[in-house]
């Protein structure tokens, strides 16, 4: 085998028709009287005019020119031979992007297609495959194409919008700088990083998708509010309809304008469990079935134990927190707002909210400088405009974690104490201007809630595919995850899996036989499914200059080649001199 | 051709005249009294028969002796001398003068056969024809030089025709002498019968040009019609020149062959040769021409 460096080289076979054009120019026509033309004409059909090309009169001058034009392309063109051995690597990286799987056809297609091609002049291909999405085993490592096609039938992108830098990064150091990289994407990108290649194989198409679904309350009954978007340039008609165990509703029609947005709504059958609305499916499927579950977050039992003139701020609080309820049992409770009385300075034991309670109502307000430490309860507030009036202090242990200082008093610091936590505000909440201070609200919500996520209790959530998953379970008691999918089928999951899986369906995480976990996992990544940006291009160059080098040698005989070029030039000015002499 | 190269021409022509001359004594004539022997029976001084007299016949002629001694009437008759008859007829077209070689050819023949039909006495007719056009030529212009203009100024519809002979007034018992290249298309028979009918006998003569016969064409040619004036591109290949060679020579073939068929005399006399070397080579043996001792 063997390839041409300077295919342009070839251009030289132009001088074929150039010689053959100026012999048969040489040969000008003779003018000649002659009385016997009837009996030319009637023997010589196929001399007459317009047929003088059809032969070409063999001379020896003719043959010699024509030789040293096909030796002198031979020579431009620099013809290379393949070396044994030569092997050229290729990483390819592909979108693992959802959007793929609507064209992982045509993609495995073009793939196949392209490598040969990529291949160039190297005897040997080697190739690794991996997609996009960084931390994942790559998909195949290998020499056959055929191969790589039966490694890649299973494949299927699932990921959300993900940026291949790292794949690419990680595939070029796998095959070096002369090796090459392909990335395989739907979504044609201007520049790559890394020299990589782009292989875009995607198309416009039209879809329609949910994009998102909320609950709401009302008349008691749990209400649905399901987004559908139409991502196409033109109007789209569909029907939905939802399935429950016990059956499916009557399809019903539903119109999107392009671009527009549609609200379905219905009310959640009651005592269902996992339910489905379908809209009719298009080409890209993800999007096409909502899973959803009734919501249902951990509840947070309050009780409070402050005196009256705090109640206005508990019953705020207890109002603001979702899924709190007030409970009379200190002992249950999950968290407990208390007020410190120096005269009944007890507190108590579980996780706490402490306010001092100062009934003297003299102090001066305090000066200087107020810091806050670090602290993820803490993280962006802003305390600058607080205003405190010197009170009464809560006793201070050394353990405690101060998370907010004026000078050198702590206001607030934080109490852990065998894994209960009490917040202890280190002032009158009535004497100063805290109650009006949204990093005071905004510090009681991120503790409740930490509070909350710290409890093991079963909740029910609607998840995006993908998404981290937080369970709170009792230690050192294996957790039971199980996934299944839109059509009921069980999903493989990882034992300690902390993400939901990528395939939309239900996800139940137990403990023992206890619920912890009852979630619906949706697609919810709506710029995968929105392919307006889709197209194709074809970027790959033939092998360069470098790599034809690497993989092949030169022609061995081209000396020999110059030297029968020459014999042919001389040869043929041997014939041609005396002629024209003559 | 100049009047000085037509005298010329004329010369050799005579000068030939003196050593050849038409085959007119190996027939028979019929027609005005001459020096030739007629067909029939004359007034001449040879005996040659005797018949019974019926009615009518010449008393003067009475064989009285035969009478004597018989008692029955018997006539004495003698050979008829007559004129031979000579219709000369040439092909004027542009073929025959083209070429200076072969235009001095026709023209030299041209002279010999009147010469030759003078020299017997004969009463010659000058015919010219070209394509579909004929005009009879005044063998006074013979000397003049006068006769080549008016055979050259016929107009002809269409002068690569073959020569249209049937407007010719062609006499009975004629020798009837066929000047042409014979270079145009068709059948040989129709004219050869036309110029025989009418108990003419007929002699062709055929200049040809050793170029045309023999051609070492190789290549592109842009051909000239002569008749027509007309361009014709050709690309000439050994195969094909070969090819032209055999219709050359089965064109003249056909001739000969139909000739001989009407016991015509064809001789086909190069351009390029002597006129005396060339025609005692091909017109003695062809019988066309024969020696005048």
């Amino acid at each position: 085998m063997f390839t041409l460096a300077n295919p342009l080289g070839l251009l030289a076979l132009l001088g074929i028709p150039a010689v053959l054009a100026i012999h048969f120019l040489q040969r000008k026509a003779i003018e000649l009287p002659v009385s016997t033309l009837f009996l030319l004409e009637r023997t010589q059909r196929d001399a007459a005019s317009g047929r003088r090309l059809d032969r070409i009169i063999p001379s020896v001058p003719l043959w010699m020119q024509l030789l040293a034009v096909l030796l002198l392309a031979w020579f431009l063109a620099e013809p290379r031979f393949q070396k044994s051995g030569s092997v050229q690597r290729i990483a390819v990286v592909l979108d693992s992007s959802a959007s793929m799987g609507v064209f992982k056809n045509e993609a495995l297609t073009r793939l196949a297609a392209e490598l040969p091609t990529l291949q160039g002049p190297a005897s040997t291909l080697e190739l690794t495959v991996m997609e996009s999405a960084p931390g994942r085993p790559r998909l195949y490592a290998g020499s056959s194409v055929e191969d790589l096609k039966v490694a890649l039938e299973k494949w299927q992108p699932l990921d959300g919008l993900n940026d291949p830098s790292q794949a690419l990064r990680l595939g070029r150091s796998l095959v070096s700088r002369e090796g090459t990289v392909i990335y395989l994407t739907d979504t044609p990108v201007e520049s790559l990083p890394f020299d990589a290649k782009l292989i875009s194989v995607g198309d416009v198409i039209e879809n329609v998708g949910f994009t998102g679904v909320t609950f709401a309350t009302e008349e008691g009954a749990l209400v649905w509010r399901a987004l559908v978007r139409n991502y196409g340039k033109t109007d789209a008609d569909r029907t939905w309809s939802m399935m429950t165990s016990s059956g499916n509703t009557e399809p019903r029609a539903l119109h999107l304008a392009a671009g527009s947005l549609v609200t379905l709504q219905a009310a959640f059958p009651k005592d269902a469990k996992n339910v489905r609305i379908a809209l009719s499916p298009d080409r890209f499927t993800l999007d096409d079935t909502l899973p959803i579950v009734a919501p249902a977050p951990k509840t947070l039992a309050l009780f409070t134990a402050t005196s009256p003139a705090f109640a206005d701020l508990t019953t705020k609080l207890l109002r603001s927190l979702d899924a709190a309820v007030p409970t009379n049992d200190a002992a249950t409770a999950d968290l407990s707002i208390s007020s410190y009385d120096p005269l009944d300075p007890v507190l108590p034991s579980g996780n706490s909210i402490v306010f001092v309670e100062d009934s003297t109502r003299t102090g001066a307000y305090l000066k200087g400088g107020i810091v806050a430490e670090a602290s993820p309860l803490m993280d962006g507030l802003n305390w600058q405009s607080l205003l405190v009036r010197e009170t009464i202090e809560l006793d201070r242990s050394p353990t405690d974690t101060v998370l907010l200082w004026q000078e050198k008093r702590p206001l607030i610091f934080l109490r852990e104490h065998e894994g209960k936590r009490r917040l202890c505000f280190n002032f009158d909440l009535r004497l100063s201007n805290a109650g009006n201070q949204p990093a005071f609200i905004v510090l009681l919500h991120r503790f409740a809630e930490a509070i909350r996520d710290a409890k093991v209790a079963p909740t029910s959530a609607i998840l995006e595919t993908g998404q981290p998953i937080k369970v709170t379970a009792a230690p050192d008691i294996p957790l039971k995850i199980t996934a299944t999918g839109l059509d009921g089928k069980a999903i493989p999951v990882a034992p300690v899996s902390n993400s939901a899986p990528l395939v939309p369906g239900f996800l139940t995480v137990k403990q023992n036989e206890d619920n912890l976990l009852d979630a619906a996992v949706f697609f919810a990544d709506t710029r995968e499914a929105d392919f307006g940006a889709c197209g194709k291009s074809d970027i790959t160059e033939a092998p360069n200059q470098s790599t034809i080098e690497r993989h092949t040698r030169p022609d061995p005989l081209w000396r020999v080649w110059i030297l029968v070029l020459l014999a042919a030039l001389l040869v043929s000015w041997k014939f041609t001199t005396p002629r024209s002499l003559a | 051709m100049s009047p000085e190269t037509l005298q010329t021409c004329h010369g050799r022509a005579l000068a030939v005249a003196a050593r050849l001359r038409l085959p007119l004594r190996s027939r028979v004539w019929r027609g005005q009294a001459g020096e030739f022997t007629g067909g029939g029976t004359g007034s001449s001084l040879d005996f040659q028969d005797h018949r019974a007299y019926s009615p009518g016949d010449d008393p003067r002629h009475i064989n009285w002796q035969a009478y004597a001694r018989t008692g029955s009437y018997t006539m004495k008759l003698f050979r008829e001398e007559v004129r031979p008859v000579v219709d000369l007829i040439l092909d004027a077209s542009e073929s025959m003068f083209f070429d200076p070689v072969k235009a001095a050819r026709t023209a030299e023949l041209f002279y010999l056969i009147a010469e030759s039909s003078h020299a017997a006495g004969a009463a010659l007719a000058l015919h010219a024809v070209r394509g579909d056009a004929s005009v009879a030529l005044d063998p006074a212009t013979l000397r003049t030089h006068r006769w080549l203009e008016t055979a050259r100024a016929l107009p002809a519809t269409d002068a690569a025709k073959s020569p249209d002979l049937s407007k010719l007034p062609l006499r009975a018992n004629a020798i009837r002498v066929f000047l042409s290249d014979l270079l145009f298309p068709g059948d040989p028979e129709p004219i050869l019968r036309h110029l025989g009918q009418r108990h003419g006998s007929l002699v062709i003569f055929s200049p040809y040009l050793e170029s045309e016969a023999r051609p070492a064409w190789s290549g592109n040619y842009e051909f000239i019609d002569p008749e027509r004036k007309s361009q014709h591109p050709h690309r000439i290949e050994p195969a094909t020149l070969k090819r032209y060679l055999e219709a050359y020579t089965n064109h003249f073939a056909l001739w000969k062959q139909h000739s001989r068929r009407h016991q015509s005399a064809f001789a086909r006399i190069p351009a390029e040769e002597d006129l005396a070397t060339t025609l005692f080579r091909e017109a003695v043996p062809a019988g066309a021409l024969e020696p005048s001792r």
